[in-house]
Order: C-alpha cells, then structure tokens, then sequence
C-alpha cells in the first residue's frame, strides 16, 4: 500500500521543530523513520503533517557526561554500534542492538525514535528501563529529564507532550561488579522478539548481590519483574514457581506470533538462559 | 500519483543529476526511483522486511521503501543499473558462477547487501554472512548458493 497525503517539513534546528510540533496537533515527528514509515505505507497511521528532525546538527553526539553515558537522539543504531565510547563503556549495548532489525534498517533508524516510539517488542526501552536511564525531552518551556520506568505508560504511549521531542538519553555508567545480561526468542535474526529479557545484575554467579528483571515484547511495555526477582533470589530456578510469579506481575498480551501463554514460558525459560550466561 | 503536497528536490543517481524536480511528499524513494526508469530497485513488502528495496545512499544500505523521496534531497545514490565498478562485476560474476541468481527478484537488494559487507572489510564466517543477509528475503535459492557465492567474493577481496 502507499501512504496518505501529507505536508512534509524538514527542519534544521530544534527550535523550528518544536514550534511546528506545538502549533500542529497532528503534526508527527520523523527520525530514521523505520517505525513510522510502515506505519504510513500500511496506513496505520496517516498524519497530516511530518517534521523531518533528521537533518538537524549535533543530535548525534555520543559522549560520557558525568557518570552517564549520553546518546544523542539522532544517532543511528550504525552508530552507536561503531561508536568506540560506547564500545569502552556499554559493550552490551552493541550487542543488543545486533538483535535489532537488519544492517540496512541500522542505517537509518535512531536511538531517539527508538526510545520515543516506545514499541513493546523493542530492545532500547527495555535496556532504558533496566539500566535506569533518563529520557531528556526539550520542549517550549525547555528542556526536561524523565526517568525511563515513569517515561512508557502503555502500548506505544510515553510521558512525551506534545510540544517535545526526546534530544538524548542517559545511561548510568556501569558500576564495578555491575553486569547487564540479555538475551530473546525470535523467528529471524533481526525480527522483532517473541519474549525477551534484559538483566541487570550486581555480583556472580553464585553471589547475586542485586537483580532486576525487564521483559520486552510481552506485556504494552517494558515489563519490570521485581517480585519475581526476588523470588529467584531466595529460591533459585524453579519454573512452576517463576511461571506464577510472573503470571501475576505482568500482564501477558499475545501477538500474531505467539499467544501470551507462550510468551509466558518463554519469559520463564528466559531466566534460566539469561542468568546462566553469567560467569562466576 | 494524485498529491496536494509537492516537495522540490535535488540529488544524484549512478552519477546522473536530478535538480529541482518535484516529487509527492507521500512517495517514497522506490517508487520515485522506479517511475524514473530504475526498476531494477524491487518492491515486495514495502514494510522493510523483504529487503528487495536495499539501495545505496550516501555509501550505505538503506531501505528505499522506507526513505520517502523528499528525503533524498541532497544525497548521492547508487541503484543495481550502479553497480558496474570492478568490485560489483567480480561479484555478479560469482553470483553467476554459484547460481545465486535465480528469479531475480531479490539479487538488487542481496548485492547492496554483499557490496556494504565487503567494504566493511569483515572476513565472516558462513553463519555470520547468514545473519547479515538475514534481512533479505530470498524465496527461490534456499539461500546456500548465495551465502557460497558471498563466500567467495569475501575470500577474494582478502
Ligand atoms: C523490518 C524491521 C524490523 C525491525 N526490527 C526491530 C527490532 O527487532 N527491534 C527494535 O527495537 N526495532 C526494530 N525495528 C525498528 C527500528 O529499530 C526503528 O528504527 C526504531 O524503532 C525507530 O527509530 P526511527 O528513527 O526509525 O523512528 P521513526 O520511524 O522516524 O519514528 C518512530 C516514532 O517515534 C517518533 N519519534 C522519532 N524520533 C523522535 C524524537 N527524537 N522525539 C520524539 N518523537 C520521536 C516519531 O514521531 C514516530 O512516531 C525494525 C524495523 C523494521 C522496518
Ligand atoms: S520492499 Fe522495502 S524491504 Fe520489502
Ligand atoms: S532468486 Fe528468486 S527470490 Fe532470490
């Protein structure tokens, strides 16, 4: 199918942007567009108005600040992948992002439209959420940090208004002993997940000191499991007691993939393949 | 194409200028490139899943199903009629030579693929050519002969 007629605005400067974005309440954001554009190619969606934010200067940067790792909005997943900042100081971030989409897909879609689509299947949300990350959104009254667990409402829905756009995000360095784990069940290297996980763990193996949990693509959003967490911890891996546990902590949705009684045993058996992957 | 909304543009294709033309803004970049004579740019999902569409843009991969024609303003691109330089002929070649090339339909977007992977410079292993080529939909070769073929290009070039 093809999209819909809309007015196309490129911009080079965030200011323009915002003041569009404020002014025009269907007015859509477009980034790498790998989200929106099928989106408008299937008609899901067909906005009156696009402001192509991709040609705006400096929103790619990728740099440490303070004790966080930023990532501009703009920077693609190409880039932080090949970026040697992120690299010395989130390597899981790279492999993460291995598992999204395909090379040519990486090419074009951001960190930023990542984290702003808020896609329940999607890896960035979930790793934000685990990691604590903040969400900095700039806006007409200026800009603002929103912590990444009070930043995703529900299915596709985040704390954005509607004059702001999302400049970066901030990821808390890793502290000493600190490792983050994931790994997910998909049909096709690059699709999107069937049931994933995302740890971030304090200690080893065997002296887990800290855990939390966060699930993607099962429930509208990233799912935290701290209950379940916690469970683990006292009693080890016991898959009835888990598969209960997380049964009643996340709201299990299913998909044309897989139904949510699937996505729950994959999310159990999920934990055993993560938290086995951690060295002693 | 019917559009209200009209965007002025100008960028480059296999060398060949395009100033000030006037594209839809609802048109992505396939369909503009196809309409001007480029077919052999292939549309199957135009969802960017198939990745018949992949073409080169400013020396990388993209989906042009998923890049609306407005977007190449300014840009340098290369479609499959491009790919003519002495790298992209040794690979047709092998292409040929491991019988990679059946229908047709998917070798443009599996020789983007292949050309972003030898410029890479990344000596691959079979399963991982396989995960790079995972984003191109091949319906007729069973993929073997195609990995076989990028095998060897990878080979040749290091
Ligand atoms: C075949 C295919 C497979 C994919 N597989 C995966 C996968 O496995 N995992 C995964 O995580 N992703 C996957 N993706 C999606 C991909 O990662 C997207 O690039 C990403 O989700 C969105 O980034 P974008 O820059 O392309 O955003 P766009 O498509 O431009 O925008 C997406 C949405 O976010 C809004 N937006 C974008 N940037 C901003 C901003 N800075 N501020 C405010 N709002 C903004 C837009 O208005 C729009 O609503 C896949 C895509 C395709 C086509
Ligand atoms: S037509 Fe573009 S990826 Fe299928
Ligand atoms: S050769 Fe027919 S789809 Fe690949």
């Amino acid at each position: 199918m093809k999209a819909a007629d809309f007015s196309y605005h490129e911009v080079v400067n965030l200011q323009d942007a915002i003041k569009i974005k404020a002014q025009d309440d269907e007015a859509v954001i477009l980034a790498g567009g790998q989200s929106l554009l099928p989106a408008l190619n299937m008609r899901l969606s067909s906005p009156t108005c696009l402001i192509d934010i991709s040609k705006i200067s400096g929103l790619n940067e990728i740099k440490i600040d303070g004790q966080t790792l930023f990532i501009g909005a703009l920077a693609t997943h190409s880039d932080v992948m090949n970026n040697k900042t992120v690299k010395d100081n989130m390597p899981c971030m790279i492999d993460i992002l291995k598992m999204v989409a395909h090379p040519a897909i990486r090419n074009k879609g951001t960190h930023g439209g990542s984290i702003a689509y808020g896609d329940p299947a999607a890896e960035l949300p979930a790793l934000a959420v685990a990691t604590n990350a903040e969400i900095i959104v700039s806006g007409q009254n200026g800009e603002r940090s929103i912590n990444a667990k009070e930043f995703y409402l529900g299915l596709f829905e985040t704390a954005i208004n509607q004059d702001e756009i999302v400049v970066g995000i901030k990821y808390p360095l890793l502290k000493q002993g600190q490792k983050i784990v994931f790994d997910e069940v998909c049909r096709r290297h690059g699709d999107y997940a069937m049931a994933g996980l995302i740890a971030n763990i304090m200690g080893s193996k065997n002296d887990i000191k800290d855990l939390k949990l966060v699930f993607f693509a099962t429930g509208d959003k990233p799912d935290v499991a701290d209950k379940t967490a916690r469970l683990y911890l006292d009693n080890g891996y016991d898959y009835d007691k888990l598969k209960n546990s997380l049964s009643s902590e996340i709201d299990f949705a299913g998909d044309l993939n897989s139904s949510s009684e699937m996505k729950l045993h994959l999310a159990t058996v999920l934990i055993k393949k993560v938290l086995s992957k951690l060295e002693n | 194409m019917v559009a209200k909304n009209l965007v002025n543009i100008s960028f480059t294709v296999n060398g060949e200028r395009f100033n000030n033309v006037n594209v839809p803004s609802r048109q992505h970049l396939a369909d503009y490139l196809r309409s001007q004579g480029f077919t052999g740019t292939h549309l199957g999902c135009e969802q960017g899943a198939c990745g018949a569409c992949t073409i080169e843009m400013d020396g990388k991969a993209v989906r042009s199903c998923l890049v609306l024609a407005s977007q190449a303003n300014g840009t340098n691109l290369k479609t499959v009629e491009g790919f003519d330089d002495e790298m992209m002929e040794k690979v047709k070649q092998n292409f040929l030579k491991h019988n990679a090339f059946q229908c047709g339909f998917c070798s443009p977007g599996m020789l983007m693929t292949t050309k972003e992977i030898l410029l890479n410079k990344k000596k691959l292993t079979r399963d991982e050519i396989r995960s790079e080529i995972s984003g191109n939909y091949c319906r007729c070769t069973g993929y073997q002969s195609i990995v076989d073929a990028i095998e060897e290009c990878i080979n040749e070039i290091n």
